[in-house]
């Protein structure tokens, strides 16, 4: 399966470049650490780089926004292709909804996907409680999309927490950002998070100062997950990236869980913005 | 050389509580950091590399330099100096290398920084050679190994039912005055130097490479993060800010509080006006590896890579320092 999907990507990728359809190929490359790694393709004599595998865990669509701007003064922005999985199609979705990308200028590779793994071979944590097996978008589609029974996130991890009392709960999470360093690893790999300047790093920000001390930390990682609210696509690379582990996706999927109830709404399943910070409450609405 | 046991040293840590701010490895929900601890029985003695290094405690991420009041037109200004003695306990070497890149800026090099300065004339390093290298080490390749206790105060070996101690520095020396010892009987310490060797370019044939496509093909990848700068020993940028932190019966409090940057984030060299000199992620990372490997050596004569692996494990996207400086040498032959 992984060869005929790794042929694919690699044709598709000579096809574009030569046509000169796109001028970037952004995928993935062999890593040797980690298995797999993102690469950004410009001659179709570096196509043979990319690879698919189980350890293409990266949501690539984040490097969109480094593509979205024109690279020279007085030309277009670049037309880009990129290789997604489904969870990382639905990041597309987004974008295109709140106008950063321009569907003509990008060239989605959708992959089926099988799940990820973990660095110990076990299915990656996002992926056991996922079911997409096809992308939301693309261009064209490699790969059969796999028999599997659906799977349904039955947030027992997450019920774990909201059953606290609340002192308990709140006590829970300080700990879990008193690890927190201010990396800012989280919302730097957020396909979501692209504000030139983020609210909480602002020179005159009223909100918050740059200390790395734990109101800060608590403010920036529920403030954050509050402008994802209806807008994170699970894709859960916040919780793979952060180098203290803590458990972020508790948080994105407590807010994704009551955004569907309120408005059913998922974010990226199609090219939709998310009602809850984009619209008016009408009469008759949850709001 | 001298032996002792781990409860001799358990008790001689619990002693030095009385005096000093004790801070070794521990257990923080799953993660091994260096962290205050109140008794010997929540140290760590069974650790490989912390996932941070311990600069924090010389180099506070936040450090609060001055407190001010301000009343109508009075201002009163307060600088603020912890006097309590501190004792690191558990440092691995790369950690006390690290400490000693640091220094070739904040300390030999006037002005030396006073709060650095400071808390370095205040702490004392025990030091735990390490028994083997973890994943990503490559300390014996910039000039250090698992058991150097060349930065160290006293370094500590692991042997066959304890610890060969030996007092580095006369600080140290005298910080052992309490701690049980006997002379070794023979046994021998645990340690192997295994990594493969990473080759260090010497400064000079960076130069030529500043337009090299490496830094493209990295960079691109590069996600902007400060992971890389935060866990490393020897990054040691900062900003300094003023900040309010309440207003009380018509007085006004304010800290000026001196916290880390990273010259990876994006607005790291954005000046007045809004200018960025390294507007692109790619001119962000070739500065980082520039600054360890080129611009520190030269200005302050000390490397700024002490090899403890932490940005090859914990780099989100693999940009791996190791194959950088591979690279580098490739291209200068």
């Amino acid at each position: 399966m992984n060869e005929s999907i790794i042929t694919g990507i690699r044709e598709k990728a000579r096809e574009l470049l030569e046509s000169g359809q796109v001028s970037c190929v952004i995928g993935y490359e062999a890593s040797e650490r980690d298995g797999a790694r993102p690469a950004f393709i410009y001659d179709p004599a570096d196509v043979d780089r990319l690879v698919w595998n189980e350890h293409c865990v990266h949501n690539l669509v984040t490097y969109l926004h480094d593509k979205k701007h024109s690279q020279k003064r007085g030309e277009d922005p670049p037309c880009v292709a990129v290789v997604a999985k489904p969870c990382d199609s639905r990041a597309i979705n987004v974008l295109l909804a709140e106008q950063q990308i321009a569907r003509e200028r990008v060239f989605v590779i959708g992959v089926a996907c099988e799940g990820m793994q973990n660095g110990t071979g076990e299915p990656d944590v996002r992926c056991a409680r996922c079911s997409d097996r096809v992308p939301a978008i693309y261009d064209v589609l490699l790969g059969e999309p796999p028999e599997a029974a659906p799977v349904e996130d039955d947030f027992a991890d997450l019920s774990e927490v909201e059953d606290l009392p609340p002192t308990e709960r709140l006590a829970f999470w300080l700990r879990q950002f008193d690890r927190c360093i201010r990396c800012y690893a989280c919302r730097q790999v957020c396909p979501g998070c692209y504000c030139t300047t983020c609210m909480f790093e602002r020179d005159d920000g009223l909100w918050i100062d740059a200390g790395v001390e734990l109101p800060q930390k608590h403010l920036f990682h529920l403030g954050r997950a509050l402008h994802l609210a209806g807008r994170c696509v699970e894709c859960n690379e916040c919780e793979r990236v952060c180098p203290m582990d803590l458990p972020l996706s508790l948080l994105n999927r407590m807010l994704m869980r009551e955004v569907e109830s309120l408005f059913d709404h998922r974010a990226g399943r199609e090219e939709a913005l998310s009602p809850l910070l984009f619209e008016l409450g009408e009469e008759g609405s949850p709001l | 050389m001298t032996f002792t046991t781990r409860d001799h040293l358990k008790a001689w840590l619990d002693g030095l509580t009385d005096e000093y701010d004790l801070v070794a490895p521990r257990d923080v929900d799953g993660k091994v950091l260096y962290r205050p601890v109140a008794s010997a029985d929540d140290v760590l003695f069974d650790y490989e590399r912390p996932e941070l290094s311990a600069k924090d405690y010389l180099f506070p991420a936040t450090e609060v330099l001055l407190r001010a009041e301000k009343q109508g037109g009075e201002v009163t200004q307060e600088e603020i100096l912890p006097d309590r003695k501190q004792v690191i306990f558990g440092l691995r070497p790369c950690d006390a290398h690290g400490l000693a890149a640091i220094d070739a800026l904040f300390i030999q090099k006037e002005p030396s920084d006073a709060y650095y300065r400071h808390h370095r004339q205040r702490t004392t390093l025990v030091g735990l050679a390490c028994p083997q290298m973890w994943e990503g080490c490559f300390c014996t390749s910039v000039g250090g190994a698992p058991d150097d206790g060349t930065h160290l105060d006293v370094l500590l070996r692991e042997v066959e039912g304890g610890y060969t101690v030996k007092a580095v520095t006369e600080k140290g020396e005298a910080l052992l005055g309490g701690l049980a010892l006997k002379e070794q009987d023979g046994r021998v310490p645990k340690s192997a130097a295994d990594a493969e060797q990473v080759p260090v370019t010497e400064p000079a044939k960076w130069r030529p490479l500043f337009e090299d496509e490496i830094w493209m093909r990295h960079g691109e990848r590069c996600l902007s993060c400060r992971i890389c700068t935060y866990v490393c020993p020897t990054c040691r940028c900062f900003d300094v800010v003023d900040r309010v932190t309440g207003v009380r019966e018509g007085v006004t409090h304010i800290e000026r509080i001196r916290v880390w940057d990273a010259c990876t984030s994006p607005n790291y060299r954005r000046a007045a006006g809004g200018h960025n000199s390294r507007p692109t992620k790619t001119s962000r990372l070739r500065n980082r590896f520039y600054c360890k490997f080129c611009y520190y050596p030269e200005d302050f004569g000390a490397l700024g890579c002490v090899g403890c692996g932490r940005c090859v494990v914990s780099c989100p996207v693999d940009i791996d320092i190791r194959e950088v400086m591979r690279e580098v040498a490739g291209a200068g032959q």
